[in-house]
């Protein structure tokens, strides 16, 4: 070939080179926008909404004792965080129940309990006069018992409890010792059953169950600042941030751990004092577990087993193919703070999307298999 | 032996008998040594539990080490694609004019090749030393990782590699402007347009949204249609490097289309060069 063939030739392989590599390109790369990398927002610390849910909840002026002298103001507080046991080694997990229902977290669940167009709901509405989606606002779980907030002002307590021996326990509050109940049916019969917790109300807004009436007399009596328990609840305001969150007792986590870490918990009981536990369902679920102790060196050993211990099952969940495990696992990380640190964690929307897809479908269905 | 890689070869020699690229191989050695003396990492059960630059603790989380290593490798990738690029454009600015240059192109016409083989010979010796310089830069690096971390991972590697072929799309369109201009200068700015040229084209959809729609945007749009998409190609060798996930298909492709535009700008440079008049 000479060189004006070859010249030729060159320029018309440029040209189409080009071409080619200009399709490759925008076959590759396309032209839609990426979507945004995802994002997970841990709860640290209080935000706007957060300070004035507490603000709207300062409704309880806790009676003082009268004497000669002037009495100080006393700042209205919260009842229901009031009401909460006080110091080391007690549990008290707050569930904010109303938020809960409304963040993507709670629609989802809202799916599997409405599966059966209600009626299971409509069914307790009927017979309890409380509709637990409107009504309540708080549930709070404690080494004692259930604590309930929200509006009962049109819960039917007489025909629920009315068999009940009970009796008054300070301004507002009512405490029903455990007995018979008897259930009226919507066709007009009675279904009669045994309830073995006691039930303490107080103004229509709280609702205590405990195991026995001198466990939600104590409750009752910490609101009023009666009781024999000396020191702060185990939640001051400031810690009221997030769907879910409280303080949990070491004793009580080192048991959810499960036989397979149990070195671990053991090292739990020994070294840490208490866990403060915050759960996001805003968007994505973010878990942030605030550890605290006393020893830093042994903190920071336990916080450094914990990373390592994480570390493996993410390892553990690629080795089988496990890619959401891993990717969940993905934001896990500890953050070691002198004689604390903090465990963060956290579940991607989609993936408990995915897992309560079953919900979803017509009712028969079964769910998988864990 | 074929004459390419004997033009190769005397790219190389004449690469190795300059103090910048020496003084740019013995900064790199200093740059990996010294992050090899004076950083410790402490690895408890693949978690990176604690970090020591210079002595000093770095406050950080404790997280799986592959995690924790990710903005690392991600940062890397980076420095080394563009980088390497910026200091491609700048080292070999001048390797084809000054063969290009009166006297010597008469001298190297005179040997049995023919003219396209000098343009593909200097490209091959230029690809060689950008090739072993970044295996150097990015196995050094993982080298380091890997020994103090116990995690392995061929990630930088490759996303050196995509930044080879990034410099090879680039360093193509400024050989071809050789063969129009005798000039190191020109070649330079040539390699910067095209880089510039290509960061845009990889956000071009990002940048078009902000066009006022006619006449302006349109251009836009069919010139960083053909350009490499640079950026794109960076963010896929982070990607890469940090071992995270990628669309499916995507980057091959990219990476086929940058390299055949690589080879598009040498087949023009090949057809300017076999009909000019030396």
């Amino acid at each position: 070939m000479d060189s004006r063939g070859r010249r030729k030739v060159w320029l018309g392989g440029a040209v189409l080179l080009f071409a080619v590599a200009a399709l490759l390109m925008f076959t590759g790369q396309g032209d839609e926008l990426p979507p945004p990398a995802p994002e997970v927002k841990f709860p640290s610390r209080m935000r706007g909404t957060d300070f004035e849910r507490a603000e709207k909840r300062r409704t309880w002026v806790m009676p003082t004792a009268q004497d000669a002298g002037v009495a100080a103001p006393v700042k209205p507080r919260d009842p229901l965080l009031a009401a909460l046991p006080r110091g080391p080694g007690r549990t008290a997990v707050v569930i904010e129940a109303n938020a809960l229902r409304h963040s993507p977290l709670g629609e989802l669940l809202l799916d599997c309990l409405m599966r059966d167009g209600g009626k299971n709901l409509e069914q307790f509405k009927a017979l309890s006069g409380v509709d637990p989606l409107q009504d309540l606002d708080r549930m709070v779980i404690t080494d004692e018992g259930l604590i309930l907030s929200g509006d009962f002002s049109k819960a039917r307590y007489q025909e629920l409890l009315g068999e009940r021996v009970s009796s008054d326990h300070g301004p507002g509050a009512r405490v029903y010792e455990p007995g018979d109940t008897s259930i009226a049916l919507p066709d007009g019969g009675t279904r009669r059953g045994r309830m073995d917790n006691a039930v303490g109300t107080w103004n229509d807004q709280m609702l205590v169950l405990g195991r026995n009436p001198d466990e939600v007399k104590t409750v009752l009596d910490r609101m009023d600042g009666r009781g024999p328990e000396e020191g702060p609840p185990l939640l001051d305001e400031n810690s009221t941030y997030g769907e879910m969150y409280g303080v949990l007792a070491v004793e009580q986590l080192a048991k959810l751990l499960g036989p397979e870490q149990a070195e671990l918990a053991q090292r739990l009981k020994d070294v840490a004092q208490n866990v403060e536990l915050h759960l996001d369902t805003s968007g994505d679920v973010a878990m942030v577990a605030d550890v605290r102790g006393l020893d830093e060196q042994k903190m920071t050993d336990l916080g450094k087993s914990l990373g390592g211990a994480l570390s493996m099952a993410r390892m553990k969940a690629q080795a089988e193919g496990n890619t959401e495990m891993a990717q969940l696992l993905d934001f896990a990380k500890v953050r070691p703070d002198g004689t604390s640190f903090k465990l963060e964690l956290a579940v991607p929307l989609s993936a408990i999307q995915e897992q309560l897809a079953w919900c979803r479908k017509p009712a028969g269905s079964t769910p998988p298999a864990p | 032996m074929n004459p390419v890689f004997v033009i190769a070869g005397y790219v190389l020699r004449e690469a190795a008998s300059r103090k910048f690229i020496l003084a740019f191989m013995v900064g790199l050695t200093l740059v990996l040594a010294t992050v090899a003396l004076s950083l410790k990492l402490e690895v408890v059960d693949g978690a990176l539990a604690a970090t020591r630059l210079f002595g000093e603790v770095v406050r950080a989380h404790i997280t799986s080490v592959d995690v924790a290593l990710r903005p690392i490798f991600r940062a890397a990738a980076y420095l080394v694609f563009y980088g390497g690029i910026l200091f491609g454009i700048v080292a070999c600015s001048d390797f084809a004019p000054g063969l290009l240059s009166p006297g010597r192109i008469e001298h190297l016409l005179a040997l049995p090749l023919q003219r396209w083989h000098l343009l593909a010979g200097t490209f091959v010796g230029v690809m060689t030393l950008a090739v072993g310089g970044t295996v150097y830069a990015a196995g050094g690096l993982t080298l380091i990782f890997g020994v103090k971390t116990g995690y392995w991972t061929m990630g930088p590697l490759v996303a050196g590699g995509l930044a080879c072929v990034g410099f090879a799309a680039v360093y193509a369109v400024m050989l071809t402007t050789a063969t129009l201009v005798r000039s190191a200068a020109l070649c330079s700015a040539a390699g910067f347009v095209l880089l510039v040229g290509g960061i845009l084209a990889g956000f071009r959809t990002d940048v078009s949204r902000y066009l006022e729609a006619g006449f302006g945007r349109t251009s836009f749009d069919a010139v960083t249609l053909v350009l490499p998409r640079l950026s794109a190609l960076a963010v896929g060798a982070a990607d890469l490097a940090s071992s995270t996930p990628l669309k499916p298909d995507s980057l091959g492709m990219l990476l086929g289309g940058v390299l055949v535009f690589g080879l598009g700008a040498l087949a023009v440079g090949f057809w300017h060069f076999e009909g000019k008049d030396c």
